[in-house]
């Protein structure tokens, strides 16, 4: 079965999908989790019997149409097949971030009305138990590990074991309870609500109908010819839309496998061992594996090392054009089919890339030497554009035409235009259906027929491939009225392993300053090599040498910044490394882990100040939370660097001094 | 309290804050588990501990405290036989304990872990926690030369409480990692984990939490409560941080000298005059 | 594949070509009216014979590996059991039983030599300085020699348990004349073979394995989990004395049985350098390395000193070795944490 086949348009809800997987494929694999060590499957036939005891069992629960149920934790099947449960009986998923703090699930809780909350564990429920009296419609909390559960007497908590067998008792009495409650959804009806993160201002729920979702997920599987062979590894928080889509949405439509790791840190090891053919995972990932690899590479032998350099040169040359079906001579051919046996073949296989077929990154731009390294060695990697919004696919690159700085194509049945304010906005079947109650939010960005402001400031390039520069919003201008694109700059600057995060500063000032966190893998990895001794980040980070060598890379920014006269103001002319690195759980990253700019701006102004005001040194007391809700401060002293800059910076710099 | 459709009678709904839900409130502490009768072990010349008596009960998890050289390790090491007190005895189950070899003590359910980490760094964390079931297995060395077949599905069974506890504990990540190479805290949970793999009736902690970090350490208390909660395995700890000691024990002794000070639950401990003069007040 | 694998095998390629590219610079010279081919034939002879050689001396430094590993302890005793074991062993089939039978036999004394040690040398000097153990394997070693000879008398005695010592000829089609392989050799590496094989197992698989890889790890904790330190002692000692059995057969019958046989420990000395104290696949490539490296010096590079390198050629290979690598081929790499 290597054939795309699409499902027909009569199964227009996944309660209906599935039940086609039970009749069609119902001995094939749909779900694996790694319990106690060993992979344990779920056949199709085997998660449809699940996800009917269940939905029998919230029913009897007293879950209701058009009620929400809150889902809480790791990708694990069981809340996975909540969602079609949940389904089933015309009740509307919520899934929530499982490392969200109290505090965050109490908003999305309370705004979503969600009346039943399915978990995974002690720690959830334990939040849910904190939020309980602001949140006072929740009725009904179902956990799934009863780790530590014991002495949880209330009588509102349910075991998920007892909730499904109450629900087969419920089927036994009522045999075509199931069947009758599947019939009567349809396309048009809410699938899912997702909360976006939000960079700025409260998390919105975005409505996604069953025809949003399946028509994307279906145009997807069309565009890349996905089938039930494939197999993905969901590790991704539940509550974003591309785990949605990917590791839910697409599986039921091309009746693929999903794998859920073990623990959020065995992902990689877990990828190992399963061998994935279909991959998602943010720029940010990518990269983690790639230092990861070279600092191994560092510590290896002479000769591997040797080897290592020698093959990936070849790759360098070679690898893409041969990826991409262009013509490469008969020598690099033989020198990369060896590079295949000795370096690429094992190191795939370290990385549990040997099977990938198609690998997706978006979200953020990637480094183009990190995108060409996956590329040379034969994994196709491909960059999309997407949004919540849009239940993910706005743009795709199609086959053979990848750049690391642009994100591709429409996708099918997607039309984009660019707005004269240069925002980039979209029209297609994903496009949600509202915000949940929040109608000016939903007026202000989708327009009566349908179009969508996507918030991006972009271009399509002469190839017809669109390119995005930044969010509309955060492009700015410099004092003088040269142009100032934030995000443009940090990229360039976290392309280098050595820095973290960069939050760049300009709009309405006389030049551009830049926050640094270094990278303490990396940074650390050389400071081993070069027998620095460091006790933490904040001393890592005040070191000389390691000012020295940021600023390097910050001169090495500037320099290709001012060879595009467009960008050239956007030159760093002062940074500072912070002492601490941006946290989620401080609000200064989202939890998918994006700057919250203004956020950082209020919280160091007296930093940015120090930058602006020709200071040297610069002095900072922060407040900051562990990972267990306790609260300290950390003081520091950081040094301000002036950075060299090229033609275009000048002009700043003399008015600056 | 407001009026709450979650709220039920029989629950406190102000109580179940994180961690919270482990502070068993109907927490069963049983029989006497082991007890020492006038326990005096002397080195050469020094006593290390002159006329100890206290006891551990079931199900409890008893802290033993004191300032360093109060014979804290002494004791442990006696109760696990790797001392031989000159004068006292040991009563354990019930019946009184001979002089006797550690690997002795272990076989009758007595498992510890040590202040300076003893675990086998060469190998992977899986082997060390394996090599807890040592006492488990039943088949020897002639039986596994021999009955290859039964000898895998016996190794099966075992690995089987191994993964539970790697689960429990939460360690699936270093499974196939050589402990020589993890952090510190990390060590320690995987010396917990060997414990834990001798089904012990006793647990003996020696400063579980020591060089430890606070997120470790909170980990660390929540394992250990977890575990005597879950298993409901009797504990006794040596531990240097007071608060860590006054939140999860049960029980505390009070040594200092070598000699007992005090013995009770942790607030009428912290209300003696005796260990507020010599420990508590003085060098805490 | 591991590093260490890759590792052995750039090693096990490189040294002997490296003295055979020496050995064959000057002997090139001198013999450039012999065809390159044949010279080729007879390099890799040499190799072969030098390999086979090399397996012998694995199966001596077997013996010390597995005392070494589980309890720290250098037994200087090893050669002694070696020439004990094959003593006895001639001795049994000299009261007439079949060699098999024999065999058995003597395993079962060696076994009750291990528990003797255990309960009267090892028992009585637990937590001593690991100097002090070797001390009284010292003692051990004039012991089971005296002891030895004492029972079985002191006469050089033949072994045989029918290997037969006739060459054999081998890749007729590729070089002239063929290879000239002594087929008792390698009657001793298939031996020695399945030895390291079945070891490799027993420790890396078994729970008593496990066991004696904890102990050998960390005593304390060893007995804190249950594993009582007399068993595994015992039980190592008893593998250490079979072990020397296996290679006490081989060696006897190959140089015949008497007093020198208790001295090829020496030998083992420099294999254990190269291999690493604590490593079975390093006994085996040391002893590889060793036999190989000192068979082609012999050969090659003997003519250029006057002969007889063979007698010290192994312990400089050793001391080159101390210099650069102390830790051997494959011992424990020594890390420290940063």
């Amino acid at each position: 079965m290597t054939e795309v086949s699409l499902p027909p348009a009569e199964l227009d809800t996944f309660p209906k999908l599935l039940e086609r997987h039970r009749a069609e494929r119902p001995g094939r694999p749909a779900i694996r989790e790694k319990d106690f060590g060993i992979w344990q499957t779920h056949t199709w036939g085997q998660v449809a019997e699940e996800v009917r005891n269940l939905a029998a069992g919230l029913f009897s629960l007293g879950v209701k149409r058009g009620d929400k149920v809150a889902i809480v934790g790791d990708n694990r099947p069981r809340l996975y097949w909540t969602m079609t449960a949940a389904q089933a009986i015309g009740a509307v998923p919520v899934p929530l971030y499982q490392d969200s703090v109290a505090e965050e699930m109490a908003f999305v809780v309370e705004h979503a009305e969600a009346r039943f909350a399915v978990v995974e564990d002690q720690e959830q429920v334990d939040k849910l138990l904190e939020i309980r009296e602001r949140c006072p419609g929740l009725t009904q909390i179902v956990y799934d590990e009863s780790r530590g559960m014991r002495h949880y007497t209330q009588p509102f908590l349910h075991h998920f074991d007892a909730v499904q067998a109450e629900g087969q008792d419920y089927n036994k009495v009522h045999p075509d309870f199931y069947e009758d409650e599947i019939a009567k959804g349809k396309g048009s009806d809410t699938a899912i609500i997702l909360y976006t993160s939000g960079t700025t201002g409260t998390p919105k729920g975005v409505i996604l109908s069953f025809d949003n979702v399946m028509k994307t997920a279906a145009n997807g599987v069309k565009l890349e010819g996905l089938t039930d062979t494939d197999e993905s590894l969901a590790y991704l928080p539940m509550a974003w839309v591309g785990d949605h889509i990917f590791s839910f949405a697409q599986s039921y439509v091309a009746g693929f496998c999903v794998a859920c790791p073990e623990s959020s840190e065995t992902v990689m090891h877990d990828m190992r061992e399963l061998g994935p053919t279909y991959f998602f995972a943010p720029p940010r990932i990518f990269e983690n594996i790639l230092t990861t690899v070279m600092i191994r590479m560092e510590d290896a032998g002479r000769i591997k090392r040797g080897l290592f350099r020698y093959f990936m040169e070849v790759a360098r040359r070679s690898g893409i054009k041969i990826l991409d079906g262009k013509p490469v001579g008969m020598g690099d051919r033989l020198l990369y089919a060896l590079g295949q046996v000795l370096v690429y073949g094992p190191l795939k296989n370290t990385l549990g890339f040997t099977r990938i077929r198609l690998a997706y990154t978006a979200g953020e731009a990637i480094g183009p030497d990190i995108f060409d390294f996956y590329r040379s060695l034969g994994i196709n990697l491909k960059q999309l554009y997407g949004s919540t919004e849009a239940s993910v696919f706005i743009t795709i690159q199609p086959d053979g035409e990848i750049e690391a700085d642009t994100v591709g194509k429409p996708a099918l049945d997607v039309e984009i235009k660019i707005a004269e304010n240069g925002e980039v906005m979209f029209r297609g079947p994903g496009v949600f259906v509202e915000y949940f109650k929040n109608p000016e939010a939903t007026t202000e960005t989708k327009t009566p027929d349908g179009w969508v402001h996507t918030g991006d400031a972009g271009f399509f390039a002469e190839n017809g491939h669109l390119k995005i520069i930044d969010r509309a919003k955060d492009v700015g201008r410099v004092n003088d009225g040269g142009l100032f694109a934030p995000k443009y700059v940090e990229n360039k600057l976290k392309f280098f392993p050595d820095i973290k995060e960069a939050v760049a500063y300009g709009h309405e000032r006389d030049f551009c300053t830049a926050f640094i966190n270094i990278d303490l893998v990396a940074v650390g990895s050389w400071a081993e090599r070069n027998n620095v001794a460091y006790g933490s980040y904040q001393e890592l980070a005040a070191n000389p040498q390691v000012i020295e060598i940021i600023k390097g890379h910050i001169e090495k920014v500037n320099r290709d910044l001012a060879a595009d006269p467009q960008l050239a103001s956007c030159q760093i002319r002062r940074f500072l490394i912070l002492h601490k690195e941006l946290d989620a759980d401080d609000g200064e990253l989202t939890r998918t882990r994006k700057v919250r700019r203004r956020f950082v701006a209020d919280r160091y102004d007296s930093l940015i100040e120090a930058l602006y005001s020709g200071a040297e040194t610069a002095y900072i007391e922060t407040e900051v939370t562990f990972e267990d809700g306790r609260k300290g401060t950390i003081k520091a002293d950081l040094q301000v660097i002036d950075v060299a800059v090229g033609p275009g910076g000048e002009t700043m710099m003399k008015k600056a001094s | 309290m407001a009026a709450e459709t979650l709220a039920t009678p029989d629950t406190d709904p102000a109580s179940p804050a994180p961690s919270e839900g482990t502070a068993a409130p109907q927490k069963k502490i049983g029989e006497t588990l082991l007890r020492a009768d006038n326990i005096t072990l002397s080195f050469g010349g020094v006593k290390a501990l002159t006329d100890i008596s206290f006891e551990i009960r079931e199900h409890e998890i008893l802290a033993i405290i004191g300032p360093n050289g109060a014979g804290k390790t002494s004791m442990l090491n006696v109760i696990n036989g790797f001392y031989h007190p000159q004068q006292g005895r040991i009563m354990y189950l019930g019946a009184e304990r001979r002089a006797m070899r550690p690997h002795l003590a272990a076989r009758q359910g007595i498992a510890r872990t040590f202040q300076n980490v003893a675990l086998f760094k060469g190998m992977s964390t899986l082997d060390n926690i394996m090599t807890g079931r040592v006492l488990k297995m039943k088949s020897n060395i002639f039986q596994q030369a021999i009955f290859w077949g039964a000898n895998q599905r016996e190794e099966i069974a075992h690995r089987e409480v191994v993964e539970r506890i790697i689960d429990f504990l939460e360690i699936e990540a270093i499974r196939k990692t050589p402990v020589g190479r993890l952090p510190y805290g990390l060590q320690k949970r995987v010396e917990l984990a060997r414990a834990l793999a001798m089904e012990p009736k006793l647990l003996l902690l020696d400063e579980p939490m020591a060089g430890m970090n606070v997120e470790e350490k909170e980990d660390m208390c929540r394992f250990i409560l977890d575990v005597n909660d879950e298993f409901g395995t009797t504990i006794a700890l040596i531990e240097h941080d007071m608060g860590v000691v006054m939140d999860i024990s049960d029980r505390v002794v009070v040594l200092d000298y070598g000699r007992k000070l005090a013995d009770g639950t942790p607030d009428e401990v912290r209300a003696n005059q005796d260990v507020i003069d010599a420990y508590l007040g003085v060098s805490h | 594949m591991n590093p260490t694998a890759i590792r052995f095998g750039i090693w096990i390629l490189v040294t002997p070509v490296l003295i055979a590219a020496l050995g064959f610079g000057f002997k090139g010279l001198a013999a450039v009216d012999s065809s390159l081919f044949f010279a080729w034939g007879y390099f890799i002879e040499v190799l072969i014979a030098g390999l086979l050689q090399g397996v012998m001396y694995s199966l001596v430094a077997l013996g010390f590996v597995l005392i070494f590993k589980a309890s720290g302890i250098f037994n200087f005793a090893q050669g002694s059991m070696v020439l004990f074991a094959a003593l006895t062993m001639v001795g049994f089939i000299e009261m007439g039983l079949h060699w098999t039978l024999s065999f058995v036999v003597t395993a079962g004394v060696m076994v009750l030599v291990a528990l003797a040690i255990e309960r009267v040398v090892l028992r009585p000097l637990v937590n001593q300085p690991h100097i002090i153990l070797f001390m009284a394997t010292i003692g051990i070693f004039y012991f089971l020699d005296g002891f030895g000879q004492t029972l079985w008398g002191s006469d050089v005695k033949v072994l045989d348990i029918g290997i037969s010592k006739a060459p054999i000829i081998v890749a007729e089609g590729v070089f002239e004349n063929g290879l000239l392989i002594n087929s008792f050799d390698l009657v001793a590496a298939l031996v020695g073979a399945v030895l390291v094989a079945v070891l490799a197992i027993f420790f890396q698989y078994t729970r008593v394995g496990r066991a004696l890889r904890a102990v050998a790890d960390d005593h304390q904790a060893a007995l804190s989990v249950g594993i009582p330190l007399k068993t595994i002692w015992a039980i190592v000692w008893s593998v250490a004395g079979i072990v020397a059995l296996v290679a006490g057969i081989m060696w006897g019958s190959k140089a015949g049985v008497q007093f020198s046989l208790a001295l090829i420990a020496l030998k083992a000395l420099p294999v254990l350098i190269l291999g690493g104290f604590t490593s079975i696949p390093g006994a085996i490539i040391g002893g590889l390395i060793i036999g190989a490296g000192e068979q082609l010096a012999e050969v090659f590079l003997g003519p250029l000193f006057g002969g007889a390198i063979q007698d010290w050629f192994a312990y400089m290979l050793a001391l080159v070795f101390l210099l650069f690598r102390p830790q051997g081929l494959f011992g424990e790499k020594i890390i420290e944490r940063i």
